[in-house]
């Protein structure tokens, strides 16, 4: 067990220091993220929308930026060892189970990071109040948490696949969306202040994580080593 | 004649008799625009159909992680492949009653998003299916992404229409109990659902004889 957590965050703590040589996910998440949110802040604005459509509103053009930043950059930690060909190195490196939670903390490193830039920046630019702040952050934490699982393992499929770019939005989409309906209906409970529905919205999404973590868990290895 | 052409003969037989029956022995529902409630015998079974074509995929895809036979990778592919046809017209069949019932085609309710992201997950594993070119591994990763799925489907047929506002008949019906719905309607529809199983069966074991024969001539090919 205190072996595969150690070589877990070997894994993570390799993929972080090569990340920061080169900044190509980092960048393509916040230099995405900014450049939407600059356009959004730019054509709709603290005040385009009516009040009674601003919780809603907000938070889907919240999520929205959130997702497809993530897309932009979360399917580098796989696609990064087959392009440099040192994945069957890591295959003999280290067992798959590390390699995945290794993978997952480095995606969650890079989604936390993500979230801690662009929610407060999103909120201050287009004015969004969140009335249950406490229940909003554990909703952010739960459901970065699960994009980053999903993200995971759909880098890992796309990486072994012959045309990699698209086939990460494509793959991964379908499997977010009931996650992008719950963080959406949440965020917007959580900023009109209706606390039974942010209540269930944060269930859903802690079901989610863990059937998730558990499926890719199990499956991971199939990819990686097929 | 063979059973198998006997059973073809009188699937045919009786789903003429279904649609016959749908058309003229049940009554237009209460509640519901003009003739508008007959969907029901034709838009039930394909969204039963793709949701069992869509079981069947990811069953077959745990098989062959187990038993890493090609055989199963087949089944799993071809019942994709079906359930995204049934996909579409349980959709456009959708469509049109809600066209008719509530003014628009298509209003993102909860039940057609699930839908919807049925067709989407269909669609993204025959491309992941279509990028992948060695076989064994193309098995094996789309039998991945097809479990993935799997389990995300629960989230959007059963959480997400649970939490949020829909507009879909089916769970008034539930709620009010099944003594309330007129018992012609439970017929024709039952036998509309085993009409149509039967037909997709019938699809379902012919394309996963195609499958073979192609992998079998596949093979051929390399052999010599």
């Amino acid at each position: 067990m205190w072996r595969l957590l150690a070589e877990a965050l070997a894994v993570a703590g390799k993929d972080l220091r090569a990340e920061f040589r080169t900044r190509v996910a980092l960048n393509a998440l916040g230099l995405f993220a900014l450049t939407v949110l600059a356009a959004v802040s730019y054509t709709v604005g603290p005040y385009r929308i009516a009040t009674a459509d601003r919780p809603f509103l907000l938070a889907v053009l919240l999520w929205i930026v959130v997702f497809f930043a993530a897309l932009a950059g979360l399917d580098r930690s796989f696609v990064k060892e087959e392009e440099s060909h040192t994945a069957p190195l890591l295959r003999l490196a280290a067992s798959p189970a590390a390699v995945w939670f290794g993978k997952l903390l480095f995606n969650l490193v890079l989604i936390y990071a993500l979230m801690a830039m662009l929610v407060p920046l999103f909120c201050i630019l287009m004015g969004y109040r969140i009335v249950l702040l406490p229940a909003f952050l554990a909703l952010l934490v739960l459901g970065g948490y699960t994009l980053a699982v999903v993200t995971t393992i759909i880098a890992a499929i796309i990486a072994r696949a012959l045309t990699r770019g698209a086939l990460f939005s494509v793959l991964s989409l379908p499997l977010l969306l009931p996650l992008l309906i719950f963080l959406i209906q949440g965020t917007a409970a959580a900023a009109d202040g209706t606390a039974e529905t942010l209540a269930s919205s944060i269930r859903a999404v802690f079901s989610m994580a863990g059937i998730m973590t558990i499926v890719s868990a199990a499956l991971f290895p199939v990819v990686w080593t097929d | 004649m063979r059973i198998a052409d006997v059973l073809k003969w009188l699937l045919l037989v009786w789903l003429a008799l279904t649609i016959v029956a749908a058309f003229f022995y049940v009554h237009p529902a209460e509640g519901f625009i003009g003739e508008s409630s007959r969907i029901v015998f034709f838009h039930v079974p394909m969204a039963w159909i793709a949701v069992l074509a869509f079981l069947i995929s990811c069953v077959a895809s745990v098989r062959y992680l187990m038993r890493r036979e090609p055989k199963d990778d087949i089944r799993a592919a071809v019942a994709a492949g079906l359930g995204l046809l049934f996909a579409v017209l349980a959709t456009t069949t959708g469509a049109v009653f809600a066209r008719i019932m509530w003014g628009a085609f298509w209003n993102w309710d909860p039940r057609q998003t699930s839908i919807a992201i049925l067709l989407l997950i269909y669609a993204a594993y025959l491309a992941l299916r279509g990028a992948v070119g060695d076989p064994e591994r193309r098995a094996s990763l789309s039998a991945v992404y097809a479990i993935l799925a799997f389990v995300t489907v629960p989230f959007l047929v059963f959480v997400v229409p649970r939490i949020y506002w829909s507009l879909h008949p089916d769970t008034i019906i539930n709620t009010r109990g099944a003594n309330e719905f007129d018992p012609r309607y439970t017929q024709v529809l039952m036998a509309s659902l085993a009409g149509f199983t039967g037909l997709f069966v019938w699809l379902y074991t012919i394309g996963c004889r195609i499958e073979a024969i192609r992998l079998r001539r596949h093979q051929e090919a390399l052999d010599d």
